[in-house]
């Protein structure tokens, strides 16, 4: 049973690359996907491009070409470029130059923040009730005294910073 | 307690806390070298020009790898260290039970009597003045000073988590499972914890306290209390 599905899988697959073949009457020949293909690139860890920059030649660079067969030292500084133009896109310079692109993602970053704190503003002035009446300093006050009474936190915390000889924060 | 903008632990109250400050003081100092190390790093990647040179580091490969591993021992082992402290056989001189339901704590001390109370919190609206907000119960939970007491604590109808945290305890009440933790209170005093896992409306209005009182007052109290 299941040799037999296996069986179907690969004959449908061999059926399917068959009508493929036909269709493009290339005859044992499969069409290579563009990924496969060596690919032009601007990088500086890979220095040399697998493909030169500019593939169809004008009669002008066909010319230049046939000339960079003969001595080097006979091509003028601006054949020189034409033909590093041919071969590369950018040079090392032009390949490492900054862009202005941190201004606008700071500046956008910035904007964002800035509408936070505008529907922050919002929620508190709009939105949130009254604090319980707990943080009203009468409260406060006598809440840390009750803290200082119960000797809460006395190693490092807030007992530790109370001075009771003299009834003040330590200095 | 806490203060109101307090990041860092409360005080220690019991030995185990103490040794578990001092177990966050040297695993945020390994965080600390690795974060600098990694921003150094960072740094140097960023600011580094890519060449084919490089795209590929075997000696580093291997640096990378067996470097975390020594960092991992260094955190495991003074970590194994507590937790096998904190499963020590104790011999507790009192064992007191919680049981957390929706949405209050019942503590029943039935070692020598039968003394069960129920511990709800105190309504902002009815609070003294001076006293401490969602953190306050009508009856807390009284313990006798520098004794080893083990908690037994379990849930009547959704999980609760018993916790307080300057004595380093926090054990989840599960519906019909018993979790057994214990504590030892070094100083007398009052120290406040809540509900510790998410159980319905009031979930964060259920706090517990306890009290450490030396031994005589604790027993005063006890006798005190109707059994």
């Amino acid at each position: 049973m299941l040799a037999s599905r296996v069986f179907s899988l690969v004959g449908r697959r061999s059926i399917s690359t068959s009508l493929c073949l036909r269709a493009h009457g290339h005859a044992g020949v499969v069409k290579a996907e563009d990924y496969t293909l060596p690919v032009y690139a601007d990088r500086r860890d890979v220095p040399l491009p697998e493909v030169a920059f500019v593939r169809d030649l004008s009669a002008q660079q066909r010319a230049l070409k046939e000339k960079e067969k003969a001595s080097w030292s006979a091509l003028s500084v601006d054949e020189k470029v034409e033909l590093y133009r041919i071969k590369f896109n950018e040079t090392y310079a032009e390949m490492n130059k900054g862009t202005n692109q941190w201004k606008t993602i700071l500046g956008g970053v910035l904007f964002f923040l800035g509408v936070t704190g505008l529907i922050l503003i919002w929620q508190k002035h709009f939105m949130y009730g009254p604090v319980p009446h707990t943080f009203s300093e009468e409260w406060v006050s006598a809440q840390t005294k009750r803290m200082l009474d119960m000797r809460v936190n006395p190693v490092q915390g807030i007992t530790a910073q109370w001075d009771f000889d003299k009834n003040e924060w330590k200095k | 307690m806490a203060n109101h903008s307090q990041l860092n632990f409360q005080d220690a109250s019991s030995p185990i806390m103490e040794e578990l400050m001092g177990f966050h003081d040297h695993a945020l100092m390994v965080a600390l070298a690795i974060c600098s190390l990694v921003l150094y790093i960072l740094t140097l990647m960023l600011t580094e020009k890519l060449s084919s040179n490089t795209v590929d580091a075997q000696a580093i490969e291997l640096v990378w790898t067996i470097l975390p591993a020594m960092v991992l021992i260094t955190l495991a082992l003074p970590s194994l260290r507590i937790l096998y402290m904190m499963d020590e056989i104790n011999e507790p001189d009192l064992t007191l039970k919680a049981i957390g339901h929706q949405w209050y704590w019942t503590y029943e001390y039935t070692d020598l009597k039968n003394l069960t109370f129920d511990s709800y919190m105190t309504p902002t609206t009815d609070l003294p003045l001076g006293h401490f907000r969602l953190l306050e119960v009508d009856h807390r939970v009284v313990v006798p000073m520098s004794s080893t007491v083990r908690v037994i604590v379990t849930a009547d109808d959704v999980l609760h988590s018993w916790a307080v945290p300057t004595l380093g305890v926090k054990t989840d009440a599960i519906p019909g499972r018993l979790n057994q933790t214990s504590f030892l209170a070094n100083r007398p005093g009052v120290y406040y914890g809540q509900c510790s896992e998410i159980c319905g409306a009031n979930h964060s209005f259920m706090p517990i306290v306890v009290e450490a009182t030396p031994l005589a007052n604790f027993e005063s109290w006890s006798s005190s209390h109707p059994s």
